[in-house]
C-alpha cells in the first residue's frame, strides 16, 4: 500500500486537472486485455481518496475490525473502486463467486473479462470498443448478467422487435460522445445529516474520503428477474452489443424493493454510515443507473461514532459516460403517447420517469442552472420549478411538464404577452432574421423577374428542398432540450484555465441527457409558406418548380429519397404497396388548391414560364383526364409537368379509393416530386376528409402555402406539420402532449416550442415588413377605405324594424330562459334574417311578396309603345287626354316639375302609364307601400285613377352618357323610359349612385363589388343591368370553366366600365383582380379579417393605382353591431386562442348581447 | 324629426295665399297642429258663420291624410258631436297629392252640400231626409248660437 500511496498522489493531481482526457487514453485499452486491468484497479482507489492522508487510517481500522461485514469489506475493498459508479452492478455476482473469497477479486474479474469479450465478440464488437471508457470501468462486468436475464425471459423475446431497431438507430449519434467522454465533475452538495450506524473510534475521521455505495444484496438475483419481467424490451430484445450500454439496469431489482439505502464506507471499505432518505432516494437512483459517481467527503463527524450520530459529508458528483446513452430517446415518443392516450404507465415509463426526477432533483441540488433551452427563468425559478417537479412525482407526466416548462419570471412576462397575444408573437421567431437571408435567381425558363423578397423564398424554399442545409442557419436548440455547463470544480488547484466550459444537454422531459447538441431538427422536404396574401406566392412557388428542375440535383436525390418515399408510404398505411411501375424518379409537381384558384394557377403558371417549358394540366371536373397520360411524358420532352387540381377532387378520389380494395386513384398512386397544397389552411382539420386526402398523398417534397397557417388555434399548425410529415411534431399525441396540452394550461413554453418549430419550418413575410436596407418589401399603392354610412328609406324602416322587434323579443325570451347556448343556431338564422333585411327587403320577403326577383329584362321600354297603348284605351274618349299625354311626354326630361306628393322638384320621375300623371319615384312608391299595408287600393295621387301598380310605374331615366342608347332613346329629349320593375333598396341606390359618379369620372373604371349573399349579387346584377354596367359574376355555383371566363371578361381591355360582382366566399381568397382598384362592400362580414382578405385581391402586387374600398352601411341596424363585433374580434381571437373550453360559447353569447344590446 | 320640406312649403302658401273664406294658422309649439276657420259658405245654412276647426298634420302626412276636427258645435249631417268629419278624402279617398288647402276647401264644400245619405251624425241626417227645411232651419239656429262669433 505505501507504493499505492505515492501513485495515488500522481494520479490523484492527474485525474482532477483533466481526467477526461486520461481515461480517454486508458479506455481502448483496458477493453482489449486485461493486463492494463491491474493497474486500473490501483489507480482507481489510489484516486478515490484524494485527499492524501488515507494511508495510515487503514492499516490502523484494519486491525480493528473483526465482524464477517467487515471482513467482506475488506475483501473487497481493493476491487470496489472499479465499481465505483455503480456499485451494484456487483451484486448480480455475488451469487456467482464465492462471498467470502479473501483472494481478492482479481481472478473473478479475469473470468469476467473473459466472458465479456466472448460475448462481446459474438454479438457485437464494435459496440464494446465504442463504449469505450465507459465499458471498461463500469460496464465490464454487465454482460454475462444480461445475457442470463435473456436467457430466462428469452420466450418474450419477439414483441421486442421493434425497440431493437429504434435502438440500433438512435446509438450511433451518441456513440461519439460517450467516446470521448469520462466521469466529469457537475458539481458538489453537502449532506448534513447522514447517520453512523455504527459505534467506535477510527471508522472515519474529518477530511477523509467516503465511498459512497449502493446496498448489495445476496436476494438480488430473484428480484431481478421480476424487474426484468417489467423491462423486457430493453434487456431481452437488446441483445448483448448494447447489453453494455444498458448494463445498470440488470441491476436496478435492488431499487424495486423500495431500497434506496445508500451506504457510506471508509476509504477500506468499512460501513459506518449512510446517507439519510430524503439524499438517498434520488441518489441511490443515479448510483444504480450509472449515472453519475459520488465522491464522499467526510466534513464534520464526532471524534467518536456512535449508531445515529450525524455526519456531515461533502459529495463531488461526476457524470458518467452512461448517463448520455440515449435510453429516454427511444422510448420517449412512444411513452409520451401511452401517457396520454392510456393514461398508465409501463414499467420502463416508470424507471425513465424516476431517472427523469432524479437527475432533475440532483441539478436542483448542486444548483446546475440551464444556459439556455426548455428552462429559462432565473436561478431561483429553476429551483422552484426542480422542487415543483418532484413534488409531483406520482402525478401525470402533464404536471409536471407544465411546470418544468418554464420559470416564474417569464411566465409572468408571457402571461401578458398572451393575454394581449399575437399570433405576430408566434411568428416572430420564423421571421426573426429573414431579411437577410439570401436570395436566389430563379432559372431561364422562369419568365418573370422576383423580387427581392422572393428571391429570398426561393432561395429558403430551395435549400429546404434540396435537404443540403438550412437557409436559415437553424441555431436553435430542440425545443425540449436545455442546456447546462459543466461546472469547473473549484477546489481544485490544478484547473486548466483554458478550458472551456463544456456544456451538455438535458431534457427535462424525457430526462435524457446528451452532449452533442441537440439541434431543432428537419427532416422533411418542404415547409410552410406562409406569406401574406397577395405577395405573390404562386409566383415563389412557380419559380420554385422551374428552379428547382434546372438545377438538376435530383441525380444525388434519387438515393436517398427513395428511402425517403418508403417511409412516407409507411405513413399513409391505408396504401396498398403501389403497383410497381419502373422506377422513375418522380418529376410531376401536383397543386392543391381551392376550386376558383385552379384556372389562376394555370394562367400564373403558364405567364410566368418561358414557351414550352412547363406542361400544366388542370385535373378537374367530370371528365377528368387520365393522370397516367398526362403524366407519361414523350421521349425527349423536358417539360415540366404540372397537375393542378382541387381539395375537392382530392377528397372525391380518396373516398373511392377507400371504397374499393383494388382500385386506387391514381393521384394517391403516383409519386409526386413536389406536393404544393394552396391554402393550406383548407386541411387544418386533421380529421377532415380533406385533411386525410392530403395525408395521402405520396410526394418527395411538400409545401404548404398558406397566409395564415394559424386560423384560430395552435392545432391547426398540426395538420400542415402532419402533411409536411416534420417529425415527431407530425405525430399527433407528440404535438399534443408538448403544444397543445402546454398551452391550454397557460404554459408559454408552447408558445416557444411552436416558434422553434416554426423557425426550421416555416417563412413568412408580411407586406409591411422591410428589407435589410429598410425599405418596404412591397411597396403598394394606398388604400382608402371609406365607411359610408347609409339611412333606410322609411318603408325599409319599418320592415326592418319589425323583424328586428321579433327577432329581439325571441332572444330576450331565450335569454331570459337561459337557452341562448341552445338555440344558437336559431339565433343566428334569426340574425342572417335581419342582415339580409338590412341590404334588401326582396332577400327577406316570401316570394309572392317580392318582385324584385321575378322578373327579367333591363325593362326598358319604347316611348312609341306607350303612346299606343295610350291611344288605344282612351279611343274614342276625350282627346284631350292624349293630348296631354303626348304633351307630358315632349316635355319629360326637360323641365323640372314639381312633384305633387313632396311639392319638391323630381326626382327621377315616375309616370302613371295611365294618365301620365307624373311624380317622384320614392313618393309614389311610398304612397303605394303605404297604402298597401293598410289594405287599401293606390290610385294616381293626381287623379285618383286607380288601381295603379307599382311595377306598371314608368321610370324616366336621362341618361348620363352617350355610351347609352338604344331604342327606348327618344330623339331629342335624351330621356329613356324604364319601367319600374325593380325594386331596388338604400344599400343597392347606393352602389348605383357611386358607381354611377365613377362612370361619370372615369369612363372606363374597373369595380369590384363583394358581398356574402348571392341572392344579393343577383340583386346588384338587375341594377347594374338596368343602369347598362357591363358586369360579370363571380360566385360559387358556377363551374370552373365559368369562372375563369368571367374573370377573363373582366380583366379584357375595354373602354366601358365593368363591374364584377363576387360572392365573399368563393372569391374572398386568392383570386387575383388587380386590374380593379374600386372595392364595394356591400355587408359585413363577422370578422374583419375576412372582408380585408377580400378588398386584399385588389389591393395587392400588381396594383398600380390608389385601390379605394367603401363599405356600405346602414345606420342604426345591426349592421352597426357587426362593426363593434369585429373590433372584438381581434380580441376573441387571442381569446380564443387560449384554448379555454367554454371561452368560445362565452363569446358568443355576448356577442349576441352586443347585437341586441341597446345603443 | 325635422318638418318635412313639403308642410313648411304648403304652410307658406297658406299664409301668403289663403284660400277664400278660410283662414290656417300653425300653431307656435307645434308646426303640424293647425288652428283652423272656415266661413260659411253663402247660400248655405251655415252662412255667415265663422267655424273653428283643428288640423293635424300626422307623421306619415302626405301619405296618409290630416286628421281635421271641428271645434265649434254643428248641426250637420255628415259631423258628428264630437266635430269629426265624413268625408272620403280624408279616409279611403286620400290622394299625397291633395293638401291642407284641399282638404279645407272640400270641407267648406261639404258645408254646401251635405250628404245625408253618408250620414255620420245618423239623427241629423233623418232629420236632413224626412224633413230638409227644418233641418237647415235647426242648422241655422245653430250656426247663430255657436258659430257667430
Amino acid at each position: 500500500m505505501g507504493s499505492d500511496g505515492t501513485d495515488r498522489n500522481t494520479e490523484d493531481l492527474f485525474f482532477v486537472g483533466s481526467d477526461d482526457e486520461s481515461t480517454a487514453g486508458n479506455a481502448p485499452m483496458n477493453v482489449d486485455g486485461e493486463i492494463y486491468m491491474p493497474q486500473r484497479q490501483y489507480s482507481e482507489p489510489l484516486f478515490l481518496g484524494n485527499e492524501g492522508s488515507g494511508d495510515d487510517c487503514d492499516t490502523n481500522k484494519t486491525s480493528m475490525n473483526l465482524d464477517e461485514e467487515t471482513h467482506e469489506a475488506t475483501s473487497r475493498s481493493r476491487l470496489e473502486p472499479l465499481f465505483l459508479g455503480d456499485s451494484e452492478d456487483d451484486d448480480p455476482l455475488y451469487p456467482t463467486t464465492p462471498s467470502s473469497s479473501s483472494k481478492g477479486k482479481r481472478p473473478m474479474i479475469k473470468e469476467l473479462y473473459e466472458s465479456d469479450t466472448e460475448v462481446g465478440s459474438v454479438a457485437d464488437i464494435p459496440r464494446a470498443s465504442s463504449a469505450s471508457s465507459f465499458s471498461d470501468r463500469v460496464s465490464v462486468s454487465p454482460p454475462p448478467i444480461t445475457e442470463k436475464i435473456k436467457e430466462k425471459r428469452s420466450p418474450k423475446k419477439p414483441p421486442l422487435k421493434k425497440r431493437k431497431l429504434s435502438l440500433s438507430s438512435g446509438l450511433p449519434i451518441v456513440e461519439l460522445d460517450v467516446n470521448t467522454f469520462a466521469a466529469t465533475y457537475i458539481g458538489e452538495f453537502v449532506v448534513s445529516n447522514a447517520w453512523s450506524n455504527v459505534s467506535g473510534n477510527g471508522y472515519v475521521k474529518h477530511n477523509d474520503p467516503v465511498r459512497i455505495e449502493r446496498d448489495q444484496k445476496d436476494g438480488s438475483q430473484p428480484s431481478s428477474s421480476k424487474k426484468g419481467a417489467g423491462k423486457p424490451t430493453t434487456n431481452g430484445k437488446k441483445q448483448l452489443s448494447i447489453a453494455t450500454m444498458f448494463k445498470p439496469q440488470p441491476v436496478q431489482p435492488s431499487k424495486k424493493k423500495a431500497d434506496s439505502i445508500v451506504r457510506l464506507l471508509n476509504s477500506r471499505g468499512f460501513e459506518f454510515g449512510r446517507l439519510p432518505q430524503d439524499v438517498s432516494s434520488w441518489v441511490s437512483k443515479l448510483l444504480d443507473l450509472s449515472i453519475v459517481e459520488l465522491r464522499g467527503k467526510m466534513t464534520d463527524c464526532p471524534e467518536r461514532l456512535s449508531t445515529g450520530a450525524s455526519l456531515i459529508i461533502t459529495i463531488d458528483v461526476y457524470m458518467l459516460p452512461a448517463a448520455f446513452v440515449p435510453v429516454g430517446h427511444t422510448t420517449s415518443e412512444h411513452r409520451s403517447k401511452l401517457n396520454f392516450s392510456e393514461g398508465s404507465e409501463t414499467q420502463g415509463e416508470l424507471e425513465l420517469r424516476e431517472r427523469k426526477m432524479a437527475i432533475l432533483k440532483m441539478f436542483d441540488v448542486l444548483g446546475l442552472k440551464p444556459r439556455a433551452g426548455a428552462i429559462q427563468g432565473g436561478g431561483k425559478n429553476d429551483e422552484r420549478l426542480h422542487q415543483n417537479t418532484l413534488t409531483q412525482i406520482g402525478k401525470q407526466e402533464v404536471k409536471a411538464k407544465e411546470i418544468v416548462g418554464d420559470g416564474e419570471e417569464i411566465e409572468v412576462k408571457e402571461e401578458e404577452d398572451l393575454s394581449k397575444n399575437d399570433l405576430d408573437m408566434i411568428y416572430e421567431k420564423a421571421q426573426h432574421s429573414d431579411c437577410t437571408l439570401g436570395e436566389m435567381e430563379p432559372a431561364d425558363t422562369f419568365n418573370l423577374t422576383l423580387r427581392g423578397y422572393q428571391k429570398q423564398a426561393l432561395f429558403w424554399m430551395q435549400s429546404l428542398e434540396s435537404g443540403k442545409s438550412d437557409a436559415r442557419e437553424a441555431t436553435s436548440m430542440h425545443p425540449l432540450w436545455c442546456q447546462y455547463a459543466f461546472p469547473i470544480k473549484n477546489d481544485s488547484e490544478i484547473i486548466d484555465l483554458t478550458e472551456d466550459e463544456k456544456p451538455f444537454y438535458f431534457n427535462p422531459y424525457s430526462g435524457e441527457l446528451s452532449l452533442t447538441f441537440p439541434k431543432a431538427e428537419r427532416n422533411c422536404q418542404g415547409g410552410i409558406l406562409a406569406y401574406e396574401m397577395g405577395m405573390g406566392k404562386t409566383i415563389m412557388l412557380s419559380s420554385l418548380i422551374h428552379t428547382h428542375l434546372a438545377s438538376g440535383e435530383d441525380v444525388p436525390e434519387a438515393a436517398t429519397a427513395s428511402t425517403k418515399s418508403k417511409q412516407l408510404r409507411l405513413d399513409a398505411a391505408f396504401k396498398p404497396a403501389a403497383r410497381r411501375k419502373p422506377f422513375k424518379s418522380p418529376n410531376a409537381t401536383l397543386i392543391v388548391a381551392p376550386t376558383s384558384l385552379l384556372a389562376q394557377w394555370a394562367n400564373e403558371i403558364d405567364r410566368s414560364s418561358k414557351q414550352g417549358t412547363v406542361k400544366v394540366q388542370i385535373w378537374h371536373g367530370q371528365n377528368r383526364l387520365d393522370l397516367d397520360a398526362a403524366m407519361e411524358d414523350d421521349e425527349g420532352d423536358t417539360s415540366i409537368k404540372i397537375i393542378v387540381t382541387s381539395y375537392g377532387v382530392l377528397v372525391s378520389e380518396h373516398a373511392k379509393s377507400e371504397k374499393s380494395s383494388h382500385w386506387k386513384s391514381p393521384i394517391f398512386e403516383t409519386e409526386w416530386l413536389r406536393v404544393v397544397l394552396d391554402e393550406a389552411h383548407a386541411c387544418k382539420s386533421r380529421t377532415s376528409k380533406t385533411a386525410k386526402a392530403v395525408y395521402a398523398l405520396r410526394a418527395r417534397r411538400r409545401w404548404a402555402v398558406t397566409g395564415t397557417p394559424i386560423v384560430n388555434k395552435l392545432e391547426d399548425l398540426f395538420s400542415l406539420l402532419r402533411f409536411l410529415d416534420f417529425k415527431p411534431w407530425s405525430d399527433f399525441s407528440f404535438f399534443r402532449s408538448f403544444i397543445t396540452v402546454p398551452f391550454l394550461a397557460r404554459d408559454p413554453k408552447a408558445i416557444e416550442v411552436v416558434q422553434v418549430i416554426l423557425e426550421s419550418v416555416l417563412l413568412r413575410r408580411e407586406k409591411n415588413m422591410c428589407d435589410a436596407n429598410g425599405k418596404k418589401i412591397v411597396d403598394l399603392p394606398s388604400k382608402e377605405v371609406v365607411f359610408e354610412n347609409l339611412e333606410f328609406s322609411m318603408a325599409e324602416r319599418k320592415l326592418y324594424d319589425s323583424i328586428y322587434n321579433s327577432v329581439k323579443k325571441n332572444f330576450d325570451q331565450l335569454s331570459a330562459r337561459g337557452l341562448i347556448g341552445k338555440n344558437y343556431t336559431h339565433i343566428l338564422a334569426m340574425l342572417m334574417r335581419l342582415r339580409r333585411a338590412v341590404l334588401h327587403p326582396s332577400l327577406v320577403l316570401s316570394p309572392e311578396e317580392d318582385r324584385a326577383l321575378s322578373l327579367c329584362g333591363d325593362g326598358f321600354i319604347d316611348i312609341k309603345d306607350i303612346l299606343d297603348a295610350f291611344q288605344e284605351n282612351d279611343r274614342g274618349s276625350a282627346s284631350g287626354s292624349r293630348v296631354f299625354a303626348q304633351n307630358a311626354l315632349a316635355n319629360l326630361g326637360e323641365d323640372a316639375s314639381e312633384c305633387p306628393i313632396c311639392m319638391d322638384v323630381m326626382d327621377k320621375p315616375m309616370i302613371v302609364p295611365e294618365c301620365m300623371h307624373q311624380c317622384c319615384k320614392d313618393c309614389i312608391t311610398m304612397f303605394i307601400a303605404t297604402c298597401e299595408e293598410k289594405g287599401q287600393e293606390p290610385g294616381c295621387p293626381t287623379c285618383s285613377r286607380r288601381p295603379i301598380k307599382a311595377n306598371e310605374l314608368i321610370e324616366v331615366v336621362k341618361p348620363q352618357n352617350s355610351a347609352v342608347s338604344g331604342p327606348a332613346m327618344k330623339q331629342g329629349t335624351q330621356v329613356i323610359l324604364r319601367k319600374n320593375n325593380f325594386q331596388s333598396s338604400t344599400k343597392l341606390d347606393a352602389l348605383l349612385q357611386n358607381l354611377l359618379r365613377l362612370r361619370d369620372q372615369d369612363p372606363c373604371f374597373r369595380a369590384v363589388v363583394f358581398s356574402q349573399f348571392t341572392s344579393f349579387l343577383d340583386l346588384i346584377g338587375k341594377a347594374l343591368q338596368r343602369e347598362r354596367f357591363d358586369f360579370y359574376r363571380f360566385d360559387g355555383s358556377m363551374d370552373v370553366k365559368k369562372r375563369a371566363a368571367a374573370l377573363n371578361d373582366f380583366k379584357s381591355t375595354s373602354r366601358t366600365p365593368k363591374v364584377l360582382t363576387v360572392s365573399l366566399k368563393a372569391g374572398g381568397v386568392g383570386l387575383n383582380l388587380t386590374n380593379a382598384n374600386h372595392v364595394f362592400m356591400m355587408d359585413c362580414w363577422w370578422n374583419a379579417a375576412t372582408e380585408n382578405q377580400a378588398i386584399d385581391r385588389v389591393h395587392r402586387l400588381g396594383q398600380q393605382k390608389t385601390v379605394y374600398v367603401k363599405h356600405f352601411i346602414i345606420s342604426n341596424t345591426i349592421e352597426g353591431k357587426i362593426l363593434q363585433i369585429q373590433k372584438r374580434k381581434t380580441a376573441i381571437v387571442k381569446e380564443a386562442f387560449r384554448g379555454s373550453g367554454t371561452g368560445a360559447e362565452k363569446e358568443s353569447v355576448e356577442n349576441l348581447k352586443i347585437m341586441f344590446g341597446e345603443e | 324629426m325635422a318638418l318635412p320640406k313639403r308642410i313648411i312649403k304648403e304652410t307658406e302658401r297658406l299664409v301668403a295665399d289663403p284660400a277664400p273664406g278660410i283662414t290656417a294658422a300653425p300653431h307656435e309649439d307645434n308646426l303640424r297642429y293647425f288652428d283652423v276657420t272656415i266661413q260659411g259658405p253663402d247660400g248655405s245654412p251655415f252662412a255667415n258663420g265663422v267655424f273653428k276647426l283643428e288640423l293635424f298634420l300626422p307623421e306619415e302626412y302626405p301619405m296618409t291624410p290630416p286628421k281635421v276636427r271641428f271645434l265649434t258645435k254643428i248641426y250637420h249631417p255628415n259631423i258628428d258631436k264630437l266635430g269629426r268629419i265624413c268625408l272620403d278624402i280624408l279616409k279611403d279617398k286620400w290622394s299625397p297629392a291633395l293638401q291642407i288647402r284641399t282638404v279645407l276647401l272640400s270641407i267648406q264644400a261639404l258645408l254646401s252640400a251635405p250628404n245625408p245619405d253618408d250620414p255620420l251624425a245618423t239623427d241629423v241626417a233623418k232629420h236632413y231626409k224626412e224633413n230638409e227645411k227644418d233641418a237647415q232651419r235647426v242648422s241655422q239656429e245653430w250656426t247663430q248660437l255657436y258659430a257667430s262669433a
